[in-house]
């Protein structure tokens, strides 16, 4: 089992959203974020004054997925989550031990 | 609680396998969906009367709706349900809904379930088409069967058969829209068996349509019985796959994964290996177009129907076009139903009449035509009136695209181009044709139109001038049409090609020149691709080689312009401003050739360089360089250009490395790279712009007598980040070439494992050709193979590596397909002509290529 991880831009969440359901994921952990990476932060001026906005608004999805899930999830996030812009976002993978159901105590595979 | 149910999660799953091996899901796969859905019932009836017993239950009903309603339950579907109260006041219903969601969740069903009230229903199966279709689809599972029947009755009495125009627009326009994101190329070549194009989804729109408006659930009794028997085909194909796709892939996928291709053609018994896979995605081509005309059809019927005021009325509004035919609110339709009978010749003036009145036919004209294909014989096809109009179509060369697309979703193309029928839905399975050879076909006349019509007048003047020169425009539409009609049999197709369409210009009556013509086309129709994007253009025998070939500037234009047509009808990425400018090269050498007669041509005489280098050089520098110049060199740059090469050459007693570049539309850049020469300097090269994704098209390399080397490169960088990654690439070069850094060391860096699996795409095989004739001085080494990172890195180190001296090399990526081309020297300057060397060149570079040797 993999956790994967994908911080994406806000307006493309929905479409990640929908194209991860049509390959029939059925579950996902969606928090607002903010974060800031090559993209940096930038100076908005306002009345004259300056003002820097160092985190930019971003989603953050979490799924976890059995291993041989992990290629076409992946591929699906990033075709759904490009626009090929800068700040498009990141995905990252890490191996996760065990998932626990906690209404059934079921675990492994059958828990995710 | 599972036990209760005398079922449990694994057991589902181990009925679902027993089914996938008991059963074969490919010759009834519908029984298979039935199977499933009857078990599935007994599941739920029996949670939901378990809960019904443990809860103060109130007075309810449990429906089946969607495709559960249907009984059409693929192994992984969703299971829909909907519980149905009838006081218009909410009883307490979450108890009971828990009791029975939560036992059907936990055996890993993917259960939804609504609660409405009967009015509720109702009132928003008015509004919504979704909850609308939901319901035409429903079926009382358990509970109190009144209710259902009463929202059933009120269902059928009071909406489902009113306002079906509306209904039909509201279906239409979800159609627009889900096909409208199906059209990616990724999508064409993985397709989605339920939602993409002439997927399952479709024929349920006919079907609720047909519902709606004949009030019968018979979709078949409204066909031709030819016609519903090869529609149910086509279904149950489809069916098959999507069991298929379930099972293999254990959850609700209906995507057609290029790694599920391989795994389910050989299930539903398909040939072995690629060909198999081959015939599997044409008969869901086809099947997918039957079901798409199916839907198209039905919806038609309603949304074109006049409205009785219409009807009124439109008797001022028609028109006579002819004695047979008529006009009405911009449709053509038939005066006398038996026309085609009597006379099968007015299918072609119909097709015509369509062009001529930019009109659609009425949909029981489409019907007679359909009807009357069977008329459509020898002395049809070989009619001189008959085939007189159809190049009356192609010349006028407006909207040609759109009715032959016509002809082609009635059938009738390939009824009246035989030949035709072989070619549809055929497919390659790799990834750089997206589309099926039928629609490439079209496709390519599609963009000649464009051309003719302007359409491309800013991008590509060149190209859009010369199409209006065309003395008989309706030669190359018919010859784009038929280019590749050779690959619906066996051998090589541009040959094979060349035989059927020389058989189909006998039949329609062409003249002998125009058969010669279209022979030579379709015959040659790879060869200006492969000179211009395989051959060095700056030798003087490619274009010599090239210019006998053609023979005359017609064929040359003629050429061109169906070359660009044929590439840019591959799909939205084959066409390339790169490839652009390599044919319009290849096309302006050879213009300039047939002009100036053959043989004048020559290399510029080395006294003439010098003359002009003393222009712009002192004269002591040029006599320092000009004996070091070797004659290939001097024969591929212009004289401004020499002389900056030598400019440059003299920092070298200051410098280790010198690199410069001029950036060409944010994307691509020529690059000069001038140093010392040394062993591998070529690879050192390759690799440091690998290293930075840098991605070469082209690349000339030139040692000269003083051992100074020039080589200049053509690259790319897709992310359009390209002066950083050139920045980049100079610094690593130079700290490769001065020994502070190993190439080894970084390329390992960039090549770290990754834990992802590769997505399984079509392989490509290796192919290596080496070649003598083609050029004087050197030998052409041709290379074809799967792409991946670093693989020119490789190739050139092993020429190298076998003591090759690299000249030229021209680099195109085809999908996931490279065509790699060499021009080397041994490392005497000689061409590699024994057999026996030849071989062990080869040996060489296919140990090196073969996949899964990925040593540095």
């Amino acid at each position: 089992m993999k956790k994967i991880e994908a911080i994406v831009k806000p307006f493309k969440l929905d479409e990640v959203k929908n194209a991860l359901t049509k390959i029939g994921i059925q579950g996902m952990t969606v928090s607002e974020v903010k974060g800031f990476g090559r993209q940096r932060g930038h100076t908005e001026v306002y009345r004259g004054a300056e003002y820097t906005i160092d985190f930019i608004p971003k989603s953050k999805l979490e799924l976890i997925v059995p291993d041989e899930l992990v290629t076409q999830v992946i591929e699906t996030i990033e075709r759904a989550a490009k626009t090929g812009k800068i700040g498009d976002g990141k995905i990252f993978l890490s191996p996760v031990d065990e998932v626990i159901r906690i209404r059934t105590g079921e675990r492994g595979r059958d828990a995710i | 609680m599972q036990f209760e149910l005398g079922i449990t999660r694994d057991g589902l799953k181990e009925i679902k396998n027993r089914m996938a091996q008991g059963a074969p899901t490919h010759f009834s796969p519908k029984e298979l969906l039935r199977q499933y859905s009857d078990i599935v019932d007994g599941i739920v009836r029996k949670t939901f009367q378990k809960a019904q017993s443990s809860v103060s239950a109130p007075s309810v009903c449990l429906v089946a709706v969607g495709g559960y309603g249907r009984s059409e339950l693929a192994p992984y579907s969703d299971v829909d349900l909907l519980l149905l109260y009838s006081s218009p006041q909410k009883p307490d219903l979450p108890p009971l809904i828990e009791k029975t969601l939560y036992p059907l969740w936990d055996l890993g069903l993917d259960v939804s379930c609504s609660s409405r009230s009967v009015s509720e229903c109702l009132k928003m199966a008015q509004s919504d088409p979704y909850v609308k279709t939901g319901l035409i689809d429903s079926r009382y599972l358990d509970g109190e069967y009144e209710i259902f029947r009463t929202l059933y009755e009120l269902f059928s009495k009071k909406i489902l058969h009113h306002k079906v125009r509306e209904f039909a627009d509201s279906l239409m326009k979800d159609v627009a829209l889900r096909h409208q994101k199906y059209e990616d190329p990724a999508y064409v070549l993985e397709p989605d068996i339920k939602e993409g194009k002439g997927g399952l989804r479709d024929f349920q729109i006919g079907r609720w349509v047909i519902r709606a408006k004949y009030k019968t659930d018979r979709w078949d009794s409204i066909l031709f019985p030819d016609q519903s028997r090869i529609l149910d085909r086509s279904l149950q194909f489809l069916w098959a796959l999507r069991n298929e796709l379930h099972l293999l892939s254990g959850r609700r996928l209906d995507q057609l994964t290029f790694e599920l291709q391989e795994k389910i053609a050989p299930i539903l018994r398909f040939s072995p290996e690629t060909r198999g896979i081959e015939e599997m995605m044409r008969q869901y081509h086809l099947s997918s177009q039957q079901v798409w005309n199916f839907a198209s059809d039905m919806l038609e019927r309603v949304l074109y129907e006049p409205s009785p005021v219409k009807k009124a009325s439109s008797t001022f509004k028609r028109k006579k076009l002819d004695p047979f035919f008529g006009m009405s609110y911009g449709e053509i339709y038939l005066l006398d139903p038996v026309t085609f009978k009597r006379d099968p010749s007015q299918l072609m003036t119909l097709f015509k009449h369509c062009q001529t009145y930019q009109a659609k036919m009425s949909f029981q004209t489409e019907e007679a035509v359909l009807e009357s294909l069977p008329f459509i014989d020898d002395r049809f096809r070989t009619s001189e009136s008959v085939n007189q109009v159809f190049l009356s179509i192609l010349k006028k060369g407006e909207r040609v695209e759109s009715i032959l697309k016509m002809m082609h979703e009635l059938g009738f193309l390939s009824r009246y181009i035989p030949e035709f029928a072989e070619i549809e839905g055929r497919v390659h399975y790799d990834l750089y044709h997206v589309h099926p050879v039928d629609i490439h076909s079209i496709l390519t006349v599609e963009e000649l139109i464009k051309l003719k019509t302007a359409t491309y007048q800013k991008e590509l003047p060149l190209l859009t001038s010369l199409i209006q020169e065309i003395e008989k425009p309706e030669i190359l539409f018919l010859t784009a049409l038929l280019h590749d009609i050779g690959k619906g049999l066996e051998g090589d197709h541009s040959k094979v090609g060349e035989e059927l369409i020389v058989q189909i210009g006998v039949r329609m009556g062409l003249s002998d020149e125009d058969k010669r013509l279209m022979a030579f086309l379709v015959r040659r129709h790879l060869f200006m691709l492969e000179i211009a994007f395989r051959r060095d253009l700056h030798e003087e025998g490619t274009i010599l080689r090239f210019a006998n070939e053609v023979e005359n500037p017609d064929h040359l234009k003629m050429l061109y312009l169906l070359t660009f047509a044929d590439i840019k009808a591959v799909g939205p990425e084959a066409w390339t401003p790169w490839k652009n400018s390599l044919l319009m090269e290849l096309f302006l050498k050879t213009s300039h050739f047939f002009e100036q007669g053959k043989g004048t041509v020559a290399l510029p005489k080395k006294e003439e360089v010098i003359r002009h280098l003393l222009k712009l050089l002192p004269p002591e520098i040029v006599s320092d360089y000009e004996e070091h110049l070797p004659p290939q060199y001097l024969s591929s740059y212009s004289w401004e250009e020499i002389a900056h090469h030598i400019e440059m050459a003299r920092l070298l007693e200051k410098e280790l490395l010198l690199v410069e570049w001029t950036i060409e539309e944010n994307a691509r850049a020529r690059v000069t790279v001038c140093t010392k020469d040394r062993y591998g300097l070529f690879s050192k090269i390759t690799g440091s712009m690998f290293l930075n994704r840098l991605n070469i098209l082209e690349a000339q390399i030139h040692t000269w007598a003083n051992g100074v080397a020039l080589d200049t490169f053509k690259v790319e960088d897709s992310t359009r980040d390209i002066e950083r990654r050139l920045q980049q690439f100079r610094i690593d070069l130079s700290s490769v070439l001065d020994g502070t850094a190993f190439l080894r060391t970084l390329l390992s860096k960039r090549q770290e494992p990754s834990i992802i699996q590769r997505k399984v795409i079509p392989r490509v095989p290796v192919d290596i050709r080496v070649n003598n004739q083609d050029s004087q001085f050197f030998t052409i080494v041709e290379i074809s193979g799967e792409d991946r990172l670093g693989i020119l890195y490789e190739i050139t180190q092993a020429l190298t590596d076998h003591g090759c001296d690299i000249h030229f090399a021209r680099i195109s990526t085809l999908g996931n397909r490279i065509v790699d081309v060499f021009y080397i020297q041994d490392e005497w300057g000689e061409k590699i002509e024994e057999r026996e060397r030849m071989g062990r060149l080869k040996q060489t570079l296919l140990n090196r290529l073969t996949p899964g040797d990925l040593s540095i």
